[in-house]
């Protein structure tokens, strides 16, 4: 059984179709990269599947480990062990930034039935995992987010999805707004969370993420829907011909821009 | 006359009719003075300009009446016990003076800390020439009723150059079995070069219980040249209290003054900050928190007047209103034609929490200076959706968000209390109108 199953999902902003029939196999230990020109709907796809309320399913299916996940509210589908790394982070003055984790890592906890994990303890294993994206506690300290870099913000990112352990991570535009020294920790911080436990759904406009984070299989998104998978060679290939390539149109004309941070 | 304001005029005129073979002339006079001014400006109406958003009626229809004695049981002392910070303290309960309950042991050298009663008789000429100088009887009918009533509270003076470490707090508990009307009058003088910190706590007896009760307050501030002066107010009473509480302040020639207004309790709360600078130089900091749910309804009113050139002031004010509370703030900041290089900065937040809640924000600037930088600004909103999806996200369950959420909205003037006993008093307080407020947070 596939660890992540979407089947023929269909979702809209007011009266607009969005993703129109997206259909999704990730197996446990297998990261899919997600590439697509803007407005393919590839973060629609991420914030649907988080649980984002602007966004209406109006048919299909998502399936956890065999489980209906559209039904739940965002809380729900985290403490499943679903995690969304955003591309834009939100900053939240005035909340701690470790405060948030463990509050968030304790009430997942509390869900599964596991005991929580006092302010010692907690604050330990953070600063173990901390060191996978070279975050520094006085990033911990902070408020959420606020006045951090766009690296800062990613990294953070990660380091919450190193807390948290997730069965289900998807990363939306992870790389966008890195430079190359930046998407290298983040990337390596997301190879260190790579698990046969564990499935990932990287979300990309650029195949320069993929040289870091070698995904197992490539799709390709366009109207709403995944018009070519593959191997990582299709990613390659992407880069080489561009998007037009596909036959599509791409506003940023991006997908060949990747290439001068190839090694 | 209403039939509230002749319920009024007949409280004072019976308190004043005590005593008067015993009672020094001036004092009488003092207070006739004042309720003749009561008499004729009356219960002000929402036709008032200055009270234009908040419904007296509590107060209107009210059967208040002083309290004659304070007592002090075992219960109180609990009370006072969990309110009291380390330092001198004078404790009074429904207006009355607790002598068992207070200390003033620990009172720094050069301060001189004293029952309004005691110094009433003692310090007659002193309090002649300065009751009634920054709070005018005249002018306004909350101050003018206090002075018709006035026989407790507290006189704060400081010699020049006197430095105190620990906050002087004086503990106003409200019992609530019966209407009382408690009217303390604070006074505080400040000599050349004197520090203090003052901190004002008004609670409920009864510790949380709703209590009746209606406290009129007036606290009187003279700042001389290059003092500096830290005051709080936590006004925390049951949410079946009335509150009406002015702080009138005039400060010297390069003094500071630092205001902090915790609004949480009552069902009608008014506190008003009047600060008027009367020397070059001077710095004023007015911060505000108000904290409302149910029906409470919780005004705030300041009033920054810069007379001279060359003062400076900031102003945050922020509100939190949930159920059907309702928060309403009007700050003017009045720059006068001579008080050129003032820089006065206002700020007033609002944070609704419910569909019923409402606030009313209105800042007001009135600029006859030229050479002057100011700025205002005023918001009223609802907790950000990014933020709460986020928090959701990482598996917070929506009511803890929004807690979360509020906290960090509010406690920046929780924070930007220095002194780490007033902080943890003001979270104390705070706790129970914001249920999931981390207290004490384990930094890396």
């Amino acid at each position: 059984m596939a660890l992540l199953s979407v089947r023929n999902l269909h979702a809209r902003v007011g009266d607009k179709d969005i993703l129109k029939g997206i259909d999704l196999e990730v197996g446990a230990g297998e990261v899919h990269a997600i590439m697509g020109p803007n407005g393919s709907g590839k973060s629609t796809l991420a914030s649907v599947l988080a649980g984002r309320d602007a966004y209406e399913v109006t048919k299909g299916e998502v399936l956890l480990d065999g489980k209906p996940l559209l039904e739940l509210a965002p809380e729900a589908r985290a403490a499943e062990g679903v995690f969304l790394a955003f591309q834009y982070p939100v900053e939240i003055p005035g909340v701690g930034n470790l405060h948030f984790l463990r509050t968030a890592l304790n009430a997942q906890r509390r869900v599964k039935g596991l005991e929580e994990l006092d302010a010692m303890d907690f604050l330990q294993m953070a600063k173990e995992k901390s060191k996978l994206v070279q975050l520094d506690a006085a990033f911990m300290n902070r408020s959420v987010n606020e006045g951090f870099s766009g690296g800062e913000k990613k990294r953070n990112e990660i380091f919450q999805m190193a807390v948290l352990e997730p069965r289900l991570a998807i990363l939306d535009e992870t790389d966008s707004g890195l430079d190359i020294d930046a998407l290298r920790t983040v990337a390596g911080g997301v190879n260190g969370l790579r698990s046969p436990q564990r499935a990932m759904v990287v979300i990309t406009h650029y195949q320069r993420l993929l040289d870091y984070i070698v995904p197992d299989k490539v799709h390709v998104m366009a109207g709403g829907r995944i018009i070519r998978s593959g191997g990582r060679e299709l990613a390659l290939e992407l880069e080489e011909k561009g998007y037009g390539w596909l036959g599509l149109q791409d506003g940023k004309g991006a997908a060949t821009k990747g290439g001068e941070a190839r090694r | 006359m209403t039939p509230g304001l002749t319920r009024y005029v007949d409280v004072a005129s019976r308190f004043q009719a005590r005593d008067t073979a015993t009672t020094p002339a001036w004092l009488q006079r003092v207070r006739q003075e004042g309720l003749a001014h009561f008499a004729r400006l009356g219960l002000p109406t929402t036709r008032d300009e200055a009270w234009k958003y908040t419904n007296l009626a509590p107060i209107a229809d009210g059967a208040f009446v002083p309290s004659a004695t304070a007592g002090s049981t075992a219960e109180l002392a609990a009370v006072v016990a969990r309110l009291a910070l380390p330092g001198p303290r004078l404790v009074f309960v429904d207006g009355r003076l607790s002598p068992e309950l207070s200390s003033v042991a620990g009172l720094p050298r050069g301060l001189t800390l004293k029952p309004l009663r005691d110094a009433l008789v003692e310090d007659g000429a002193f309090l002649e020439a300065e009751l009634g100088q920054r709070a005018l009887a005249a002018e306004h009918a909350f101050t003018a009723l206090n002075a018709a009533l006035l026989e407790d509270g507290a006189v704060l003076r400081l010699a020049p150059g006197a430095l105190s470490e620990v906050p002087v707090q004086l503990v106003f508990l409200t019992r609530g079995d019966a209407p009382v009307l408690a009217s303390p009058r604070i006074l505080v003088v400040a000599g050349e070069g004197s520090e203090a910190t003052l901190v004002e706590t008004y609670a409920s007896a009864t510790g949380g219980g709703s209590g009746q009760g209606f406290t009129n307050a007036v606290t009187e501030v003279t700042l001389g040249d290059n003092a500096s002066l830290k005051h709080y107010r936590l006004q925390a009473e049951g949410d079946a209290a009335v509150h009406v509480g002015g702080l009138h302040v005039r400060q010297g020639r390069d003094s500071r003054f630092v205001s902090h207004t915790f609004a949480f309790g009552g069902v009608l709360a008014r506190n008003e900050v009047h600060v008027t600078f009367a020397g070059e130089g001077g710095d004023a900091t007015l911060n505000g928190l108000y904290v409302g749910r149910g029906t409470q309804h919780l005004d705030q009113r300041t009033a920054l007047d810069h007379a001279v050139p060359r003062c400076t002031s900031r102003e945050l004010y922020k509100g939190v209103l949930d159920d059907r509370a309702r928060g309403t703030f009007h700050g003017l900041v009045k720059v006068r034609q001579d008080a050129q290089r003032t820089d006065s900065r206002q700020q007033n937040r609002n944070l609704l929490l419910s569909e019923h809640a409402q606030a009313d924000t209105r800042p007001q600037l009135e600029i006859l200076a030229d050479d002057v930088k100011c700025a205002h600004g005023a918001v009223v909103g609802r907790l950000d959706a990014q933020a709460l999806f986020y928090l959701r996200s990482r598996g917070i369950p929506r009511a803890e968000a929004e807690r979360l959420l509020t906290y960090a909205f509010a406690r920046e003037l929780v924070d930007a209390v220095p002194e780490g006993p007033v902080r943890a008093s003001v979270e104390g307080l705070l706790a129970p109108k914001l249920p999931g407020a981390p207290r004490t947070e384990v930094t890396a």
